[in-house]
């Protein structure tokens, strides 16, 4: 009897993951606690490696394990931007866990293994192996969402992310097995040919469409399904709310994206409309709670779920051309994110105090590049041109334009507009405010000088250097986004 | 050199970029060596952009200068630069201003230096990266960009409500260029698909031979609509403009009063007008409404205020209402006139905001009672200001009075009722400025701290010296303006009323025979003979500038 | 031959008895048992249809299933425990440090 040969190329950036997150933990007990942060440069050469192996993937496209995995220039594009959020985020908690006292190498392992679940979400092509990939996300996300363990407020993110997604995903899995009972497959490709064939129940088919989008709305937080971020992101630990905001939210979408117009194009009409309003719904209830913050994760929070509504803005154009400029505003909004929520990172003391935007007072003339890098943030989070806010958001409402969706496009246009109010705040209490004028007193030893680890600032510089290079020269990126969406669609 | 001619907008728009970026590098304490720099980029600026004067071929009304690279292919925009007449002027304006405003910022600013020289010569790319773009796109990303600069320079510099002043600007604008970029999408899905592009000529090209249909075409003229009248501003958009000029600081009000203000206006005719003519024809009557409004609320708002510079930016929407007058006669007397005003608006008005920061500087107050008798302690001041407030006003021999009259003219050939109105707006502005100049400069001295006050020195003189001769070699000889507006004013006219008026390839206008007999349009080929007959005949013009005589 | 629909329809109660059960309840571990037979509700149904067209996948499909509720079993109980040790009550309703 032989073994069948099982290929490992089509997951070989998710097997480097695994087996460098496993390495990461193992050599965690024999590590000196001094020491520990070689751990965090080992994950960091995982995802290195990873990437690597990644490319490695363009070369061979196709469907492998019974369909269960695809490779394809989509995947392999979410790859790319997953493992680069991952190598971000390592780099930028390296300072914050040695300073919040929990420099468990836990914490980089559950970010590789997190990855993992990301990319086999990306490159899924069933519901089963979908479901699957966002556990694996979910799971290790809520350990890091609680990561702080003795902080109430992270406990307490860790609870209601832990309660709402396992809640949510009992739905989108309710969603598969009404869909698996219609269409007798999970397989995505065999669904649309099976909704195509007219000979299933239809009744079965939306319900299951219905609940599978109630769950992706979860994971990607578009209303009605976004109470849960403000609180989420607000108690999880700085790196982890940067990173959460961009990660498993980008992985949301890519399912998101692959489901709906690999699966179900056939129902396009019927779930346009869903996103149409959810789509107004998220950018205004974002933007308008947004206004509203003091604390600048919390303001950031809504921020992330008015963006969510603004790639709906792109979704419910339904062309490839809308799915292309998703790809690319994900990796946008990902590194302006990720360079912001590092800023507040450097800027705050332990205990997470400073986080609120009147204690940004002063920053702008303490530490002028970290502001000015901050800034650039804001602004490319504004859609500002020459920023990659700004050609992402260009493209996505150009994708709108061209199906015709022009009160939608208004609305997103005016919301985007209205956006740059509370993104302004921060510059004014950086800029145009003196340290204590908001009426707090600070500690003398707050203000202190600020030590940047040189990991920080290599983040925050990487991530200014990506938002002008997608601002100024957007084309590579967006062709090749171009070219997957097509086998997308 | 060869290079130099070919990539002279290039460079006239990145010479300011450089030393932003050079000033960088400069430690902050150094303040005066960052003042020396960017003055020199400045200057510089100035420099490189001169020569577009002397090589810009009269002769032909289209564009010029022409650069263009791919940029982001995909989608089909271009890095293309061009100018014609109208953009020529524009940016030699905004070199000069932009030159004297860095210079008149030496004392003023103290606080944050570096950062302060550096966002006024990014703010000076983004204007003239705007006025020199043909490709919607490029257009667009200078268009907004330039919005950043001005935010900080009024948040951070300026005085008062500084805050508000600076989000106010910043909100409006941003949502009216976002209606307009909702509006070049439009146009630029209007293009048949595979030869889509933000390319400017190909657009207006496409436009020409298959129209859009008239509802979506009204719906995209408003778009841009909404763009651009924020920024003029006209009458009901207006309200952001009174608070950013007076919380700016000196050179951030001459700046915005001098050149930014005149994007919305020169957006009106470089895309409004040609682009979609009839939608443009469709609207004259609201927008020749709009401007009227403008001009006697900006006036009689101005003659009501208590502080110098509110009045002064009260006075821009007057004026402002002027160019938009002249622009909607659609025919050259009222379009030459409009450009012409532009530029004038930014001599006068820039240099009374130069006028009123001078004070400032020494006072630090705006308040119009704390100031008396001040030609006592400050003549030279009081001569500059003379002159540059007569400028702003229309007397005869300096430079508003050529534009205005010449606006005038154009709006008597279309309405007695649009020229009566423009006319009152004359007189009230004669009254609020030389109302403002009596309580000011004449009087005996009340205030005990105005004694001591020190008159000009030689840089402050710098400032406004050059500005008052741009003011009288316009008022006197306009012709080298006129000769550069001609053609391109002619495009622009003969897009907006094919039926009336015709022009070769080159800008010039064809006569029609019939047209011959009807002395209206023949009166009218060029700017340049109604300018001159003002100057051979200057009291037969006494009646566009009753304001001055009365007094 | 139980049909079909008796199942799916006990399922969806089940279904709707872990969603009623999870708004209603207050103690966080009874909220996660709501959520426990939401799962098992949609294991029924897997079970059901792959009796029902006869292919194994459905079955498969809840040994997946069972594998990450008892991994999120796992990680949610430690995650329940370190705020008992915090707060010292199972209360949803002390969950509030941040206003919602």
């Amino acid at each position: 009897m032989t073994l069948p040969q099982v290929p490992i190329l089509p997951i070989l950036p998710e097997l480097i993951l695994t087996l460098f997150g496993i390495a990461v933990m193992l050599f965690d007990p024999f590590t000196a606690k001094p020491h520990k942060s070689w751990l965090s440069s080992l994950a960091f050469i995982g995802v290195l490696a990873a990437l690597a192996g990644n490319v490695l993937l363009l070369a061979a496209e196709g469907e492998y394990y019974n369909g269960m995995i695809i490779v394809d220039s989509f995947s392999v594009f979410f790859n790319f931007l997953f493992l680069i959020i991952a190598g971000l985020s390592i780099l930028a908690s390296r300072q914050y866990l040695v300073r919040e006292g929990v420099n468990h190498s836990e914490y980089y392992g559950l970010l590789l293994f997190a990855t993992v679940g990301m990319c086999f979400m990306g490159g899924a092509n069933e519901l089963i192996m979908i479901f699957i990939g966002l556990e694996i996300t979910s799971i290790s996300t809520y350990v890091l969402a609680g990561f702080r363990r003795t902080d109430l407020k992270s406990n307490e993110a860790a609870i209601k992310y832990f309660l709402l997604g396992s809640f949510a995903t009992a739905f989108l899995l309710y969603g598969i097995a009404l869909m698996y009972g219609a269409t007798h497959t999970t397989h995505l490709s065999q669904i649309s040919s099976a909704l195509l064939t007219g000979r299933i129940d239809l009744r079965l088919v939306l319900a299951g469409t219905a609940l599978m989008m109630v769950g992706f709305s979860f994971k990607v937080a578009t209303a009605p399904f976004q109470i849960w971020t403000p609180d989420v992101y607000e108690g999880a630990p700085i790196p982890v709310t940067g990173w959460m905001s961009v990660g498993p939210k980008a992985a949301g979408f890519a399912a998101f994206l692959r489901v709906f117009f690999v699966a179900l194009p056939a129902l396009d009409q019927k779930w346009f409309w869903v996103l149409w309003v959810s789509s107004v719904l998220t950018m205004t209830i974002g933007n308008t709670a947004a206004m509203l913050q003091s604390n600048i994760k919390r303001m950031l929070a809504y921020s992330s779920i008015a963006h969510a509504g603004y790639i709906l803005v792109a979704f419910a154009a339904l062309t490839p051309n809308g799915i292309a400029s998703i790809m690319f505003y994900l990796l946008a909004y990902s590194v302006m994110n990720l360079g912001a929520f590092a800023v507040i990172s450097a800027w705050s003391l332990s205990g997470e105090r400073r986080v609120t935007i009147d204690e940004f007072a002063g920053l702008g003339y303490r530490q002028p590049w970290l502001a000015a890098a901050f800034t650039v943030f804001l602004l490319g989070l504004t859609g500002i041109p020459l920023t990659a806010g700004f050609t992402g958001k260009f493209f996505m409402f150009r994708a709108a334009i061209n199906s015709k969706l022009y009160w939608l496009t208004i609305i997103a246009l005016l919301n985007s507009a209205a956006s740059l109010y509370y993104y302004l705040r921060p510059t004014i209490a950086m800029y145009m405010r003196e340290p204590g004028e908001s009426g707090r007193t600070s500690a003398p030893q707050d203000s202190a000088p600020l030590q940047i680890s040189m990991a920080t600032k290599v983040v925050i510089a990487v991530s200014v250097l990506a938002v002008f290079y997608l601002g100024l020269f957007p084309s590579t990126i967006l062709d090749f986004a171009q070219s997957s969406a097509f086998l997308v669609h | 050199m060869d290079f130099f001619r070919q990539h002279i907008l290039s460079i006239t728009t990145f010479t300011p970029l450089v030393g932003a970026f050079l000033l960088l590098f400069v430690g902050k304490e150094n303040k005066n060596a960052i003042r020396w720099i960017a003055n020199l980029f400045g200057f510089l600026g100035l420099l490189v952009s001169l020569p577009l004067w002397f090589w810009y071929n009269r002769a032909d009304g289209g564009f010029q200068f022409i650069e263009r690279h791919e940029w982001i292919k995909t989608i089909g925009a271009n890095y293309s630069l061009g100018a014609d007449g109208i953009s020529l002027l524009l940016i030699l304006l905004t070199t000069v201003l932009g030159a004297i405003a860095i210079l008149s910022s030496w004392t003023a600013i103290e606080m944050r230096v570096k950062e302060y020289y550096i966002f006024l010569l990014l703010l000076q790319v983004g204007m003239i990266g705007v006025f020199c773009s043909l490709d919607f796109f490029l257009f667009y990303v200078f268009w907004e960009v330039m919005l950043v600069p001005m935010y900080f320079l009024i948040g951070v510099w300026g005085s008062d409500r500084r805050l508000y002043s600076a989000i106010k600007f910043f909100l409006y604008t941003l949502v009216g260029s976002v209606v307009m970029l909702l509006g070049i999408l439009v146009l630029y899905f209007h293009m048949p698909e595979g030869q889509r592009t933000f390319d400017y000529i190909q657009i207006m090209n496409y436009l020409h031979a298959s129209p859009l249909a008239s509802n979506i075409a009204r719906f995209v003229w408003l778009a841009f609509f909404l763009g651009f009248a924020i920024k003029v501003p006209m009458f009901p958009f207006h309200t952001w403009l009174p608070d950013a000029h007076t919380d700016a600081p000196t050179a951030g009000s001459v700046i915005l009063a001098g050149v930014l203000l005149k994007m919305g206006t020169y957006g009106f005719i470089r895309f409004s007008l040609p682009l979609l003519p009839n939608e443009s024809q469709y609207f004259k009557g609201m927008m020749a409404a709009l401007a009227i409004i403008g001009i006697v609320y900006g006036a009689l708002v101005a003659m009501m205020q208590k502080d110098w510079k509110r009045l002064v930016a009260y006075s821009s929407v007057s004026h402002l209402g002027f160019v938009m007058l002249g622009m909607f006669c659609f025919n050259p007397n009222g379009v030459n006139g409009s450009v012409l005003q532009m530029i004038n608006h930014g001599i006068s008005t820039g240099g009374l905001f130069l006028i009123v920061g001078l004070v400032y500087e020494r006072r630090h107050t705006r308040m119009i009672s704390e100031y008396s008798g001040l030609s006592h302690v400050m003549p030279v001041y009081a001569t500059y200001f003379m002159i540059i407030m007569l400028s702003s006003l229309g007397l005869p021999l300096l430079n508003g009075f050529i534009g205005e009259f010449t606006i005038l003219q154009g709006a008597f050939q279309v309405s007695y009722t649009w020229a009566a109105f423009a006319v009152s707006g004359i007189i009230l502005g004669a009254a609020y400025l030389l109302w403002l100049y009596q309580r000011t400069m004449f009087g005996e001295i009340t205030n005990e701290k105005n004694k001591t006050l020190k008159d000009l020195n030689f840089r402050e003189v710098a400032t406004l010296f050059p500005l008052v001769v741009l003011a009288l070699w316009i008022g006197i000889y306009p012709k080298p303006f006129f000769e550069i507006l001609e053609r391109p004013v002619n495009k622009v006219v003969a897009t907006v009323q094919p039926d009336k008026f015709t022009v070769d390839s080159m800008g010039n206008l064809i006569v029609p025979d019939k047209a011959k007999a009807n002395p209206l349009p023949a009166s009218v080929p060029a700017g340049t003979e109604a300018a001159a007959a003002i100057q051979r005949d200057l009291p037969t013009t006494q009646s566009a500038t009753p304001g001055v005589e009365k007094k | 031959m139980v049909p079909l629909n008796y199942f799916l329809i006990l399922a969806a109660i089940l279904f709707c008895l872990g969603v009623i059960g999870f708004v209603m309840k207050r103690n966080l571990i009874t909220m996660f048992m709501s959520i426990e037979l939401m799962l098992n509700s949609v294991n029924l149904t897997f079970v059901a249809f792959s009796r029902h067209i006869n292919v194994l996948s459905g079955q498969i499909f809840v040994f997946f299933v069972m594998v990450i509720a008892a991994a999120e079993a796992a990680v949610g109980l430690a995650i329940i425990v370190a705020f008992y040790r915090n707060r010292e009550s199972l209360n949803v309703d002390e969950v509030d440090r941040m206003k919602l």
